[in-house]
Order: C-alpha cells, then sequence, then structure tokens
C-alpha cells in the first residue's frame, strides 16, 4: 500500500499505458475482438478506483503539492519527472478518469473496425490527459499537451463520421500550431532563467519561486506580454475561445460519442487549466494587463455560441456552440480574478464535463439507432422513449443552469465573481456580468426549442415509431451522470472546499498579493 | 432566534409526495388513480396542516409566526459558501411568508382535489399528480426561503414545473410552444433577479432575509444593512436608475417581478400558458406562482422605500398592466382566456399597490384574489368538464340550467371580482384604490407630485371594464339561449389554441347536454366560494367597520403590518401637507390615527366604486344579454397585435442574424474561409513548390509550417536579442 500511495500519481500515468499494451498483446495472441472491449473497460474502472485514493490522506509536500514525486528525467537540459496534485488539479484527474469507462461504454457496440487501435488509442489518450493535469514541469507538461493530441486525432480521423478527415486535420492543425509557440515560450523561459538566475530550468516551481522572489524578471519590456500571449494562444485554441473556436463544432460533429465525450469533458478543460496554472502564475502582471481582452471574448463566445447553437439544425453541432457558451463563462469566471469567479470557473468545468458529456452520449444513442443527428428528422420522441426523453430533459435542464443542478452554482458563482471584481474600471466589471448573464436566457432558448422539436408534439416521422428505448447499459451509463448532476447541484460544498486553498493561491498570485514570496509560503494547507 | 425543523416538512412533504407519485406510476406502472390522488393530496394536505400549526402557534413550543416579532427558522444544510458569499439551504417563517404558506397551501389543497375529478381518465394522471407536488415543493421553498438565492431555487423551480405543466399535453403544438414561451419569458426577469442579487450581495455583504446566527457566524440581513446604513432616499434623477444603487436594485428586482407576474412587457406568456390543463391554471397562473412578483417586491419593501423612482415605475407599470390587459380581456372568446387577462390585470393592481407604498394591502389582494381566481378558475374548469372540452364561449350559453352549482359558486366569484361589498375582491382592491388616491403611503422622495389621481383613475376605470368583461364572460356563459352546435365564423376556425384537452378536437354529438361535475370537483368549488365571499372580512377597514358600530377589527392589517418596514418621513414635512391636501393630520406614531377627514374620504371613495362596479354590471348585462356575440373591437381581440410586434420586432431579426450573419456568414464565411483561403493559397504555393521537389504537401501542413517558422522565427531572433 505504501508503495502505491508513494506513486501513485505515476501509476495513473502509466496504467492506462500498460492497459494498451495489454489490449495489444491480446490481440496479437489471441485476437477475440469481443474481450477488447472488456479489457479497456476493466481497466479503465480499476484505475477510476485507483484515483480514488488521491481523496485519502496524503502529506502536502513543501511545494504545497500531494502525492508530489521529482525525479531526474533528462539531466543535460535539466528536466525533471515531477508531478504532483493540488486542489485545482485534483477533481480534473478524477473527472478524467470518471469520465473513462463511460466513454468506452458509449462505443460498446458501435466501433465497427479497427478494434485494437481504437482501444489502445482511448488508453493513449488517457495517459496523455492525466500526464497533462499532474505536470510540474513545463516541458514533461508540453509533452504530454501534445501527445494528447494524437489519439484525438486519429479516433477522429479513422471512426469519425463522413467528413471525418476535414475534421480531424483542422482539429490538429489548430491546436498543434497553438503549443508549437508555447513551445518556443517554454524554451525562451529555460533561456531567461539560464541567464539570469544561472542555470536553465523547466520546472515550474523553480520558475515561480525565482519569480515570485524577484530573481528572475521579465523587464519593462513587452517579453512578459509575449510569453503570455504565446501560452494563452495555445490554451485559447484549444478552450476554444473565440474566435479561435470552429475547430469545435466539426471536431465534436464528426469524432465518435466516445471522442466527443472525452473532448468536451476532459479536453477542453486542458486548455482553462493551463490558462489558471500556468498563466495566472507565471505572467500574472501580463495576465491582468491584458484580462480585459480575455473577458471581451469570452462574453462574445457566450452571446455568440449560444446565438449560434440556437440556429443549428445538427443536434450534435447545437451540443458543440453551447460547450463554446459554457467554456465563455469558465474564461470570465477565471479572469475575473476573485475567489468566487475562480472557484465558480473551476465548478464550471467539472459541471461543464460532467452535464456536456452526458448531452454527447445522449445524443450518440440517438445516432446509433437512427443514423442521423437532424434535428428535423425527429419530432414526438418522447411517446417513443419515454426514458431516454426523461434522461434528456434532466441533463438539459442542467446545462441550461437550472438551480439544484450542477450548471447552476458554477455560473452563478461566475457572474457574482465578475459582478464584484476589480480587474476592469468602475461599472464596466458590472456590465460584464450584465452581459454574460444574457446567455443564460438563450441557453434556455436553444436548448428548449431543440428538446421542444425533437420530443414533444406528434410523431412526424414514421422511421421513429419503433426505435427502442434505452437499454440497460444505456441508462447504466446514465445513471452515475445524473447523480453527479444533482448531487453537485445540491451539495457543491465538497468540492469547493477541496479547492480552496489551491485556488485561492493562485488568485493571490495572479492579483500581484505575494511579491517577495516563496511557493512555499502559499501552499494549500490542507485538501 | 426561533428554531422549527418542522418547518422542512412543510416543503418536503410535496416533493416526496412527487417522488412517490413517480416511483409509482412511472417505475411500477401503476395507474390507479385513488392512489396517485390520495399521495398527492395528502402531501399537499401535510404541508397545510404543518404551515397553520407554525404560523398560528398550534402545538408548537414558540408563538405563532404571524403573531412574534422574530421569524421562526430551520436551518437545513449550508447550500454554497465561497469567500464571503453565503447561502444556506435554510427556511424562514416570518409575518409575510406565514400568511403566503397559509393561503397557498389551503387554495392548493382544494385545487389537488378538484384536479382528481378534472383530470380523472387521463393517461397521465400519476405524472400530472407528480409535476402538481413538484410545483407546490417549489413554491414553498420560493415563499420560505431565508435568502436571497434559496428563494431564487423556488423562482426557477416554479419556473420549470409551469414549463412542464403547461406543456402537459405533450403532443400538441400549441402547449409546447406556450410552455417554451413561458420559460424563456420567465428567463428573461431571473436574469433581472440575479443582477439585483449580485447588487445586493456587493453592496450590503449578504443576501439573507433574517439576522441569524449559523455555524457560530453571526449574519446580518440585507434588510438590516440597509436599515442601518442607508439614511435617505436616493432623489430622483434619470441617472439613478443606472447608478448601482438601491433604486438600480429595486429596478432589477422588479425586472423579474414583470416577467413571474405578467407585466408590461413580459405579459404575453401567460394567456399561451392556458394551454395547460385548467387546474394548473387556477393553481399557478391565476393563485400562487404568477404573485410571487409581489411577493419580491413587499419582502424587499425596505430597499423599494428608499428607492422611490423605482417605486414610481412600479406603479405606473402596474397601472399600465391593469388597464392594458383589460381590454383585452373585454374581447376574448376563450373563457380561460378572459380569466388569463384578467389575472394579468388583477396582478397590475397589486404591482400598483406596492408602487405607492401600501404593500400590505398589495399582499391582502394577492390573498384574496388567490381565493376568487382559483374559483373562477375552476368552475371554468367545471364549464368546460362539463362542454366536453370546449372552451369557446360562443358555443356556450344557458349553462346555468344543466350546472348550477358551479353557476352559483361562479357567481360570487364574479362578484368578488367585480368588487361588490361585502365579497373579497371589494375590500382589497378598494384599499388600493383608496392608498392610490390619497397617497397616504408614499414614500420619501416620491415624484409625482399630485398627479397620482391619474393612477386612481386608471384603476378606477380599470375596475369599470373589469365588471363589464366578467360580466360578459357570465352572460355568454350561463344566460341567453344554447349556442351548443352553432357554427363558428370562419375566420376563427384555427383559433383552437388553447383547446384544453389531451385528444384532438371532436365534434360535439347531436344530442349533446352538458353535465354538471362529480363531487370531487363541486366541493372545491363551494369552499372557495364561501372563502371568496368571507375571507376579505379578515381585512376590513375602519372606514367601513366604523360603518357598522365595530371598531378597529383590520386583523390583516396589524398581522402584516410589522413585516413592512417603516421609514422615517422627516424630510417630508411641510410637502406633504400640500400634496395630501385632504390630510390636516398626520399619523401619529404606534398607532395609526384615524382621522375623520380620511375616513370621509375613503368612503366616498368606496361608495363611488360600488356604484361604478354595478354601473358596469349593469353595462355588461344591458350589452351582453341581448347580443352575447357582440364583436369587440379588433384590436382588443388580437391584442394590440403584441406578438407580432414581438415575433417581427425582436425573435425574428435574433434568428436570422444568427443564422445568417453569425454561422453562415462569420463563422463558415469568414473564419473558416480565411483558415481555408490561407491553405488553399498555400497549397497553390506547395503546388509550385513541387515541380521544384517531389511530394505532397497538404495545404493544412503547409499552412502550419509556414506560419510556425515565421513565428518560431520570430521568437529566435528575440531570444537571441535577449542573450546578446
Amino acid at each position: 500500500m505504501d508503495f502505491i500511495t508513494e506513486n501513485l500519481i505515476t501509476i495513473l500515468i502509466l496504467l492506462p499505458a500498460f492497459g494498451a499494451l495489454a489490449v495489444l498483446g491480446h490481440s496479437i495472441f489471441w485476437n477475440e475482438v469481443k474481450h477488447l472491449k472488456w479489457i479497456t473497460l476493466g481497466i479503465t474502472f480499476v484505475i477510476f478506483l485507483v484515483s480514488l485514493l488521491l481523496l485519502g490522506d496524503s502529506t502536502l509536500s513543501a511545494n504545497g503539492y500531494y502525492f508530489e514525486k521529482n525525479v531526474v528525467w533528462i539531466e543535460a537540459i535539466n528536466t525533471n519527472y515531477h508531478v504532483g496534485v493540488d486542489g485545482l488539479s485534483l477533481w480534473l484527474v478524477i473527472l478524467t478518469t470518471f469520465i473513462m469507462p463511460i466513454a468506452v461504454l458509449s462505443t460498446w457496440d458501435a466501433v465497427e473496425k479497427r478494434h485494437t487501435a481504437f482501444y489502445v488509442f482511448l488508453l493513449l489518450l488517457q495517459s496523455a490527459m492525466i500526464g497533462v493535469f499532474v505536470s510540474l514541469d513545463l516541458l514533461v507538461f508540453y509533452l504530454f499537451f501534445e501527445a494528447s493530441l494524437v489519439p484525438m486525432f486519429f479516433l477522429i480521423g479513422i471512426w469519425g463520421g463522413s467528413n471525418r478527415i476535414y475534421a480531424a486535420v483542422k482539429f490538429f492543425i489548430f491546436t498543434a500550431l497553438g503549443s508549437l509557440l508555447m513551445l518556443v515560450a517554454i524554451i525562451s523561459l529555460y533561456y531567461m532563467h539560464f541567464q539570469q538566475v544561472g542555470f536553465g530550468t523547466f520546472d515550474y516551481i523553480t520558475l515561480l519561486n525565482s519569480l515570485q522572489s524577484g530573481k528572475l524578471i521579465y523587464g519593462a519590456g513587452s517579453t512578459g506580454t509575449l510569453l503570455f500571449l504565446a501560452f494563452a494562444l495555445a490554451f485559447s485554441i484549444k478552450v476554444p475561445v473565440f474566435p479561435f473556436h470552429t475547430w469545435l463544432p466539426d471536431a465534436h460533429t464528426e469524432a465518435p460519442t466516445a471522442g466527443s465525450v472525452i473532448l468536451a469533458a476532459v479536453l477542453l478543460k486542458m486548455g482553462t487549466y493551463g490558462l489558471m496554472r500556468f498563466n495566472f502564475t507565471l505572467f500574472p502582471e501580463a495576465s491582468r494587463e491584458l484580462a480585459w481582452i480575455f473577458i471581451i471574448l469570452a462574453i462574445i463566445g457566450i452571446i455568440y455560441g449560444a446565438l449560434v447553437a440556437m440556429v443549428q439544425p445538427d443536434i450534435k453541432r447545437l451540443v458543440a456552440y453551447s460547450s463554446i457558451a459554457h467554456m465563455g463563462f469558465v474564461i470570465l469566471g477565471m479572469f475575473s480574478f476573485t475567489e468566487l469567479g475562480m472557484q465558480g470557473a473551476l465548478y464550471t468545468m467539472l459541471a461543464h464535463g460532467v452535464t456536456t458529456g452526458a448531452l454527447f452520449l445522449l445524443v450518440g444513442f440517438i445516432y446509433d439507432r437512427r443514423h442521423t443527428r437532424l434535428i428535423s428528422e425527429y419530432g414526438g420522441l418522447s411517446s417513443i422513449m419515454p426514458i431516454y426523453a426523461t434522461f434528456f430533459v434532466i441533463t438539459t435542464m442542467a446545462s441550461i443552469g437550472l438551480p439544484f443542478l450542477n450548471g447552476f452554482v458554477g455560473e452563478f458563482l461566475i457572474m457574482i465573481g465578475m459582478w464584484s471584481a476589480t480587474i476592469l474600471s468602475g461599472s464596466w466589471n458590472k456590465i460584464a456580468a450584465m452581459l454574460a448573464g444574457t446567455g443564460v436566457i438563450f441557453a434556455a432558448v436553444y436548448l428548449l426549442w431543440m428538446v421542444q422539436r425533437v420530443f414533444f408534439g406528434k410523431l412526424t416521422n414514421e422511421k421513429n415509431r419503433n426505435l427502442r428505448d434505452l437499454n440497460a447499459r444505456e441508462i447504466g451509463l446514465m445513471v452515475p451522470l445524473l447523480f453527479l448532476m444533482v448531487f453537485m447541484g445540491v451539495y457543491p460544498k465538497p468540492i469547493l472546499d477541496a479547492s480552496k486553498n489551491s485556488v485561492v493561491a493562485i488568485q493571490k498570485i495572479v492579483n500581484g498579493e505575494t511579491k517577495g514570496g516563496t511557493v512555499s509560503t502559499l501552499k494549500v494547507k490542507e485538501k | 432566534m426561533t428554531e422549527n425543523n418542522l418547518l422542512s416538512l412543510i416543503i418536503f412533504a410535496p416533493l416526496f409526495g412527487a417522488f412517490a407519485n413517480w416511483v409509482y406510476g412511472g417505475w411500477f406502472k401503476q395507474r390507479n388513480e385513488l392512489v396517485s390522488g390520495a399521495i398527492a393530496c395528502t402531501a399537499v394536505g401535510i404541508s397545510t396542516v404543518v404551515a397553520f400549526m407554525i404560523a398560528f402557534g398550534i402545538g408548537t413550543p414558540h408563538q405563532g409566526a404571524l403573531f412574534a416579532d422574530k421569524p421562526v427558522l430551520d436551518q437545513i444544510w449550508t447550500w454554497i459558501t465561497v469567500g464571503d458569499f453565503r447561502a444556506d439551504f435554510a427556511l424562514g417563517m416570518d409575518r409575510l411568508s406565514g400568511i403566503y404558506a397559509c393561503f397557498v397551501t389551503f387554495v392548493a389543497l382544494f385545487i389537488h382535489i378538484f384536479a382528481t375529478g378534472y383530470m380523472h381518465g387521463d393517461k397521465g394522471f400519476y405524472r400530472f399528480f407528480a409535476y402538481l407536488n413538484l410545483f407546490m415543493f417549489a413554491m414553498l421553498t420560493l415563499v420560505l426561503a431565508d435568502n436571497y438565492l434559496l428563494m431564487f431555487v423556488g423562482w426557477e423551480g416554479v419556473g420549470l414545473c409551469s414549463y412542464l405543466l403547461i406543456g402537459y399535453y405533450i403532443n400538441k403544438d400549441e402547449p409546447r410552444r406556450a410552455a417554451k414561451k413561458a420559460f424563456v419569458m420567465n428567463r428573461i426577469g431571473d436574469w433581472g433577479v440575479l443582477m439585483g442579487m449580485f447588487l445586493i450581495f456587493t453592496m450590503t455583504g449578504s443576501i439573507s432575509f433574517f439576522d441569524k446566527t449559523v455555524d457560530g457566524q453571526q449574519v446580518q440581513s440585507v434588510f438590516t444593512w440597509v436599515s442601518q446604513n442607508i439614511m435617505t432616499a436616493e432623489p430622483f434623477t434619470w441617472g439613478i436608475i443606472f447608478a448601482g444603487g438601491l433604486t438600480s436594485a429595486a429596478l432589477l428586482l422588479f425586472i423579474g417581478a414583470t416577467g413571474k407576474s405578467a407585466q408590461i412587457p413580459l405579459l404575453t406568456w401567460l394567456p399561451d400558458a392556458m394551454a395547460g390543463p385548467t387546474p394548473v391554471s387556477a393553481l399557478i397562473h391565476a393563485a400562487t406562482m404568477v404573485t410571487a412578483g409581489v411577493y419580491l417586491v413587499v419582502r424587499s419593501n425596505i430597499i423599494f422605500q428608499y428607492a422611490p423612482t423605482a417605486m414610481w415605475i412600479v406603479a405606473i407599470i402596474g397601472a399600465a398592466t391593469a388597464i392594458f390587459a383589460a381590454t383585452i380581456g373585454l374581447a376574448q372568446n376563450d373563457i380561460k382566456k378572459v380569466l388569463a387577462y384578467s389575472t394579468v390585470s388583477q396582478l397590475g393592481y397589486m404591482f400598483l399597490a406596492c408602487g405607492v407604498g401600501a404593500f400590505v394591502i398589495a399582499i391582502f389582494h394577492v390573498m384574496t384574489h388567490a381565493f376568487f381566481k382559483a374559483l373562477l378558475f375552476l368552475g371554468s374548469g367545471s364549464v368546460i368538464h362539463g362542454m366536453h372540452h370546449e372552451q369557446d364561449m360562443r358555443k356556450m350559453g344557458n349553462l346555468k340550467k344543466y350546472m348550477p352549482i358551479t353557476w352559483i359558486t361562479m357567481i360570487t366569484g364574479w362578484l368578488a371580482i367585480a368588487g361588490i361589498p361585502i365579497w373579497a375582491g371589494f375590500f382589497s382592491k378598494d384599499e388600493i384604490l383608496y392608498y392610490t388616491f390619497s397617497g397616504k403611503n408614499l414614500p420619501n422622495g416620491w415624484i409625482a407630485g399630485d398627479w397620482n389621481w391619474i393612477l386612481w383613475a386608471v384603476g378606477v376605470v380599470t375596475a369599470v371594464f373589469t365588471a363589464v368583461y366578467m360580466t360578459r364572460m357570465m352572460v355568454m356563459t350561463f344566460w341567453g339561449n344554447e349556442r351548443f352546435h352553432d357554427e363558428l365564423p370562419e375566420e376563427d376556425h384555427h383559433d383552437h389554441a388553447g383547446d384544453d384537452d389531451d385528444h384532438d378536437h371532436h365534434e360535439i354529438p347531436p344530442d349533446f347536454k352538458p353535465h354538471e361535475s362529480p363531487l370531487t370537483m363541486t366541493v372545491p368549488l363551494i369552499v372557495l366560494a364561501f372563502f371568496s365571499t368571507t375571507i376579505g372580512l379578515i381585512g376590513v377597514p375602519y372606514a367601513m367597520s366604523s360603518l357598522v358600530g365595530l371598531g378597529d377589527v383590520n386583523k390583516f392589517y396589524d398581522t402584516l403590518k410589522p413585516a413592512i418596514y417603516k421609514v422615517k418621513k422627516e424630510d417630508k414635512g411641510e410637502s406633504k401637507e400640500v400634496k395630501n391636501f385632504y390630510f390636516k393630520k398626520k399619523a401619529e406614531e404606534g398607532k395609526e390615527a384615524h382621522d375623520p377627514d380620511a375616513i370621509f374620504t375613503e368612503r366616498v371613495l368606496a361608495a363611488l366604486s360600488v356604484l361604478l362596479a354595478l354601473f358596469g354590471i349593469g353595462l355588461g348585462w344591458m350589452t351582453f344579454s341581448k347580443n352575447p356575440l357582440k364583436r369587440m373591437p379588433k384590436l382588443f381581440e388580437q391584442k394590440w397585435y403584441l406578438d407580432e410586434i414581438y415575433n417581427k420586432g425582436i425573435v425574428d431579426p435574433i434568428t436570422s442574424i444568427s443564422r445568417n450573419g453569425l454561422w453562415k456568414g462569420f463563422d463558415v464565411g469568414f473564419i473558416d474561409g480565411t483558415v481555408n483561403g490561407i491553405g488553399n493559397f498555400v497549397s497553390e504555393l506547395g503546388s509550385f513548390v513541387r515541380k521544384l521537389q517531389v511530394g505532397f504537401v497538404r495545404s493544412y501542413a503547409a499552412f502550419i509550417l509556414f506560419g510556425a517558422l515565421l513565428v518560431i522565427g520570430y521568437f529566435i531572433y528575440y531570444a537571441f536579442r535577449l542573450l546578446s
């Protein structure tokens, strides 16, 4: 047991990779296609259980992280395998491990070709995603960040819909372009540290300490701003922040259900996580200076995403655009630089992962049956598939942000955080919150309109008459998600409490309230 | 601080009822109507009993909430705490919420019973009652919440249940459209509540309604903060509306109230909401939910009293809505639509009362209205039931012969709403008009000067209209010739909008006879008729009671008065004498003085009201008993074309801009176009390069290479500059 807690994070990263090997091995030696999904499901479920150990007791490291591990990796360039979790990454890791078994189950019967490769890519993707959230070394972070691209590229490109190649390439180009700039910025940081402090480093903690203690300074010029932008571009494309969003509807629409679920639930959060973790702490001045741009873009995203979602003829595309609106809320909350807003942003990341993941699952269920996602093909489904309709309506309500469901808590905190912020001058903070609030109205419009056209009224299309309602597997998939929607809406305390100290620490750094300290003085007190 | 954990039973009993019905009908697929109905009615029955126990202090260790100085509280759990922000899931019953909880549960109980008869034979019987109980949970949460955020939970919850119940007949187009419209329009209002709450929180650091101690932490209420920190009312300027002070907060909250209570400009959803089953219209869209806006305003009365500009706007919107809806009510042919517009109009009265500072009277009218409007709606439900789901009054007539109980009970409702003394509506409506005319409770800094008599005049004209359209409705339905088999004018055939039926509109058989409704429906009618007649007597003003030799018997006023904050009137002084010339003497501290002049004025006004109500009834009778199908002005019949204006002016442009401008224009056209364009350009370049080098260059790959090289080059250049 000690060994496990000692190396918990490493185990979490490696388990999926070993799982991928197991799948590969199985297909080489036995090649029984039916077994593959069971193996993958088993592995992802075990990983989920293991990840729950993160919630257990652990000592806080001097740097303010739990389960921290720092081993030399490549001595020549002074890069370490440095991992750890804090309140910010904890829930994102658990979200990842939670969503994976669901993703595997979501395409239980829908994979029609290259089964081995499908499950190998899923598992590799999981390794990469966990790696992104736990890395405390910029180079390691970058490698995981890039590594997550490749499996997703293939998941869309091979198992996607009719226009999959276009979508996959678009996804790859958009995101890879951004992260290349980030690499340049990471290398610049290394050199600047080398130049000013005497040794180069990719280590996040070391860089942060040097910055906080004033050993590393960007100078009066635009260096800090440029580096900030290089990081921010990579993350903004990932989120995606308007106007970098056009890859998202295509990628979501073409991806297989498992791909869409993971994309929405986890991959998008890598962007917002990166902004909060790295941009805010490494470039606090630039973050504050440029916050207004992100606030404007976030508000545009909220309203624009909602308006465009409203007129989509394709359900999946509609959900994709709604993601843009929700992620706009996350960005807005983060850049309010208030505890309320940032906690709300983190909470919305989790809530959006659950809710939008569930929406993509639901769209997947109906696509499996009818092989179309056009709203106009449906109508009156509630009389044919009552369980499906019930689940769909509840999930929709969570997405709309109805109180006591998970969407509300985060969005409420974000708006009240923005309202009470001081980052913009004068009343603009309040105006920003008011504009963002209109997104709440539009969300009701586009989602209810869709629900109304798909589920209510008379059965208009005879092809839908004999649709089966959800089967046991599908109900089993939805139940944990629905439970979380209600639980997170009614009792958000444990999640918010666990992330509080980390978020406050970041908030203090970005507001410049900690100058002259070191990270160890900012560490989280308790989980 | 008084605690009573029974409070939570009031809200959780209906929630459990909803759950039980869902399990029973949805999970076990049981369809026994007796069981479903019993579950739902018992749940509400428990709420009713507990609400009355706590409100009146029957069998509780503490004084009844209606008579105590301190509210009865119940902390259930801590919902959200982040930074300084704290929102508890906690309930509180004070005098205001006590009154509300009592009449809501009481009226709801009888509507539930009525519904067991009305919904008999419906396929979704259990589902209907599950929703109805869920609504009760949300409504009682709204009323009993001890802070703005939990109130907002109930506020959104009733919106959701309203959505589910309006769209209850999911197979038909009209209900689902109406349901969505209701939800969205309510959401526009909700935006106002949210923003108002944010403003209140940033101003006062609290969102709580009551001072309390939780987890050893002192929580100060919003209202305590205002009473301690605000000294004078905000003077009138147009800028004060946007200044982010109490006026802004009050108006933001009022935006929410206009949505929930269907006031101008967010009123068009309520008449459409009549597409839901009739008990729903009675419960949600007449008696309880739609008055939530009034509750919000009265709950926040201290904020409004320091914001005279906001009160002025509330009064104007209220009066305008009252007369606007009344004109439309004159011309509707659907019996439920008449009642719907009448509800909007009566809600306008309530806001007029709030606007002129008569908060107690506003709640009084809410309560009397809950009884007589629930009665009228249930009566109309009984009529519709007896008429085989025909709602068009042009196809009714002479129903008094077939449905005597419904007829007589509805007469009491008619007299109540028309304002005939001793019926409930008379006292409450008349008080509103009196307070509007006299300006007795106007806040400091009220800006309309002597002109509040215009508001009064509007109210009086509305009262006449009310009497006319209600008489028209009664005459068309219960008197005159039988028109069951008449053909409607051709142009109106599409207008089956509100047909309250699960199956398609069907022809009435030639041997059709309307029938009286069963006991489950007539008993609630009789009970509500009794209260519509008598409930007003608990709030008889001194001017009336002294006429018959009684002293101060205004129990309602005495009960609720302490819940209304009393602003010090020191800066009014001289101007009050001038403004309100009919008052020689000001109210003394503590006990309200009974000024003979004021009493005289009140009596004269009341007499005038009664005369006008009789005039309205007479006019209606003369006009419609001869010609029940008399065409009303087209403008009224078409609801002033408000829906058309909203659709053409707001909905269509937004949809069109979103589709053609944002999506197809900007997203697909501009962004993707640009990216693809660059890609194509590079691809062209690539095919040129290909001549030199063997190999296929994908457009995107080339583009990324090109772009990345450019940027990396710049950064390397920059890094070198740093190093050098």
